[in-house]
């Protein structure tokens, strides 16, 4: 059996990369993929731990969480369409309204 | 058995019924009955017929013990209970008579003389109704709380009738002055009243208070205080030195308000409060002393402005000025000497007595005054003279009036003047002060009699000045002058009552009074060298006034003959500047003070706020920066935020 560091070592990884193209990144699509990413390294940690501790809660939640990122990603998508129609652009730093 | 007393509180509530009636009920339904005015006369005449009655059985004895006292909770507040009720002793008779009568008999008047005025009218009888309730509620009070109360509303009645022909600048003005320069005594009241509220433990009525005098707390000085302060309301309500520029002005409403607030009973009111407070006034001889010297003062500079006054109501204005100086000179005097003696003296007696002859022979003055004005439409005496063969009654009983007052016997005035110089001369023994006061009053004596004839000589005697005025001039209606008839026989007979125990009657209890009769009293007057001074002064005055404006030998005009003389004639003229005192103190101090404290108010109390409001404004001007509106700038923030978090969980949480 694979050791659970890996599993940890992983989805450490994929967040930090999720984390880091949220904070860098221009453009929104990519903002959401990254968002996926680190949805996705959770969902990792919950299937991992469930496998390990025999508890089967955790996979359970793993599809919850799934389903959650589809309806999730429904909703950028359509901001992000939205977004593209009022402004010609998906570039965040262009998107600054809500300031002083 | 049934009392008339009993039925005193019906006296005010009288006219206060005329009041509503007259002046809420509308102009349609007293159109054709003088637009009130006769209701007005009928209200008052049930409250006279009431207040004689009151007074004769309270005068004569008739109510056993002599003082009735009706009195019910107004208002409980623990620790002491304010009451309304009656209290009605031989002063309150006494003034319910000099009121109730000729209040009935000015309104009466007024039917003749504001006949031209129209709808106004109908305020006119209301406000003066008005003023009958509260005058008659003034004297009837039970405690200085409902004395003040009333106190407030004559002074208020005064304001709304000064100000009559509101459409009038100067009367308009006169009527705020008057209200204002007031007020200063009505505060004056007020502090009089702490103190007694304090003093007397939260009890203010009449009958507690004179039989517990011994029971102030805090000591002579607070007591002394006190009764200052009280006598100060009464230097503003009855025009006494300084507070007294007030009432020569007031001479622009109706000459009926003048007859019957500014001379007979709303002046007098300051008199009655000193009088009636006399139980604890003559505890503090202090502001006894006080009181005579103001009335002393008082009386002689009026009557020196008075000497020179073409308008016929400023002279009477200032003649009332000085006898009601006349009037605090001797109760001051009776008070300072009863304190230091503690025997009888005619001190009291005699103010009071003056009080009951001038409300008679002054409101005769006014109101033959104002039937003067009636015919000739105007107030300056330099456009009058010759006027008695028009109006033969008229100046009849002002001649009497004249008499009256100058103090000529037999007439009213000769006997209280004389009364109050006796007593001022006889206190002297006592302090050197005094005779200094007497020689004022011998003074006031001499001019009064100088003023009022030379009023009477320039009116009536003499070759018409103006021949316009004069061909226009008419005998007053009926409804006028028999008013005057019977006011010129109580100037004329009033005196008499001292021959009826009136001295026995007035007296306060303290006094101990004993009776004299009328040959006693006769055989003090005339035996004694002071009365043929005073007589003397006022013959003296007489014939002067004689040689200057009848005769003619002596010209008027030498008091304006050189530089320094006319000074003194402008100086007379312009009232002492005391009136241009008043604007200067209300122009320079009061508006220099109010500009101070608005600066205060917008610099300090708005700087402060509006400080606070800069304040948060500028540092939200730096903060909001940091909005940029850039969402992955907030993701950062939020992911330094946990990751600041966790590293210090793992520092200090002891989650490992």
């Amino acid at each position: 059996m694979i050791a659970i560091e890996y599993f940890i070592g992983l989805s450490a990884i994929l967040f930090i990369i999720g984390a880091v193209g949220v904070l860098t990144r221009k453009s929104a699509i990519v903002v959401l993929m990254c968002i996926e990413l680190m949805l996705n390294a959770a969902n990792i940690n919950f299937v991992a731990f469930s496998a390990y501790s025999g508890n089967m809660n955790g996979m359970v939640f793993a599809l919850v969480s799934i389903a959650i990122a589809a309806a999730e990603v429904a909703v950028g998508l359509a901001i992000v369409l939205n977004l593209y129609k009022a402004r010609d652009t998906i570039g965040l730093d262009e998107v600054n309204l809500l300031r002083w | 058995m049934m009392y008339w007393s009993e039925l005193a509180w019906l006296i005010p509530i009288i006219p206060l019924i005329s009041f509503v009636v007259v002046g809420f009920l509308g102009n349609k339904a007293f159109k054709r009955i003088e637009n009130g005015g006769y209701f007005a006369i009928l209200m008052a005449a049930v409250a006279c017929f009431l207040s004689l009655m009151v007074a004769f059985e309270i005068l004569t004895g008739g109510y056993p013990g002599g003082t009735f006292i009706q009195s019910m909770n107004w208002m409980t507040v623990p620790g002491f209970t304010f009451n309304m009720g009656i209290y009605i002793d031989t002063l309150t008779a006494l003034m319910l008579i000099v009121v109730s009568f000729i209040s009935t008999l000015v309104v009466i008047y007024s039917v003749g003389y504001m006949h031209e005025e129209g709808e106004k009218k109908r305020r006119y009888y209301a406000e003066i109704s008005l003023f009958i309730c509260a005058m008659l509620g003034l004297v009837l009070s039970s405690n200085f709380l409902q004395m003040f109360i009333f106190w407030e509303i004559v002074g208020l009645c005064s304001y709304l009738l000064i100000g009559f022909w509101n459409t009038k600048p100067s009367a308009a003005s006169a009527a705020k002055k008057a209200f204002l320069v007031t007020r200063i005594g009505d505060i004056m009241f007020m502090l009089g009243l702490f103190i007694f509220f304090v003093g007397f433990q939260g009890n203010l009525d009449f009958s507690y208070i004179f039989n517990n005098v011994d029971a102030f707390l805090g000591g002579n000085d607070l007591l002394t205080l006190g009764t200052f302060f009280i006598f100060g309301g009464a230097i503003g309500k009855s025009a006494q030195f300084p507070l007294h520029d007030w009432l020569p002005d007031a001479m622009e409403g109706p000459t009926t308000v003048s007859a019957l607030i500014h001379a007979a009973t709303m002046v007098k009111a300051g008199v009655y409060l000193v009088a009636r407070t006399y139980p604890v006034m003559v505890e503090t001889p202090n502001t006894m002393l006080i009181i005579a010297i103001i009335g002393g003062i008082t009386a002689l500079m009026a009557a020196t402005m008075a000497l020179n006054n073409p308008n016929i109501k400023r002279v009477l204005a200032y003649s009332t000025i000085s006898q009601l100086g006349y009037m605090f000179l001797a109760l001051g005097t009776g008070g300072y000497l009863f304190f230091h003696t503690q025997e009888t003296n005619a001190g009291f007696m005699s103010g009071m007595f003056h009080l009951m002859n001038h409300a008679f022979f002054k409101a005769l003055l006014f109101l033959s005054a104002g039937a003067v004005i009636h015919a000739v439409h105007t107030e300056d005496m330099r456009l009058m003279g010759g006027l008695s063969k028009k109006l033969k009654i008229t100046s009849l009983v002002m001649l009497i009036g004249c008499i009256s007052i100058a103090g000529i016997p037999p007439l009213s005035g000769f006997w209280s003047k004389d009364e109050i110089l006796a007593v001022v001369f006889e206190t002297g023994a006592e302090n050197p002060l005094f005779y200094v006061l007497y020689i004022m009053g011998i003074l006031t004596a001499f001019m009064t009699a100088f003023y009022m004839f030379r009023l009477w000589y320039m009116t009536f005697a003499g070759e018409p000045r103006d021949h316009h005025v004069y061909d226009h001039a008419h005998e007053s209606p009926k409804v006028m002058w028999v008013p005057l008839a019977i006011l010129a026989a109580l100037a004329f007979g009033s005196g008499f009552a001292l021959f009826f125990g009136f001295s026995e009657a007035i007296q306060p209890t303290m006094f101990h009074p004993h009776a004299e009769t009328w040959t006693q009293i006769l055989e003090i007057v005339f035996t004694d060298v002071l009365t043929y001074l005073s007589i003397i002064a006022a013959v003296l005055g007489i014939f002067l006034a004689y040689l200057m404006y009848r005769k003619r030998s002596i010209n008027p005009d030498v008091f304006v003959a050189t530089p320094a003389r006319r000074k003194i004639y402008g100086l007379l003229l312009a009232r002492y500047g005391f009136t241009a005192a008043y604007d200067w103190i209300g122009l320079k101090v009061v508006y220099g003070v109010a500009k101070a404290v608005d600066w205060f108010d917008r610099k300090v109390i708005d700087g402060i706020v509006n400080g606070f409001a800069i304040v948060t404004i500028k540092v939200g001007n730096i903060v909001r920066r940091g909005q940029t509106g850039f969402v992955q700038s907030y993701a950062a923030l939020v992911v330094a935020g946990v990751s600041i978090i966790v590293i210090l969980l793992f520092l200090f949480g002891g989650v490992i």
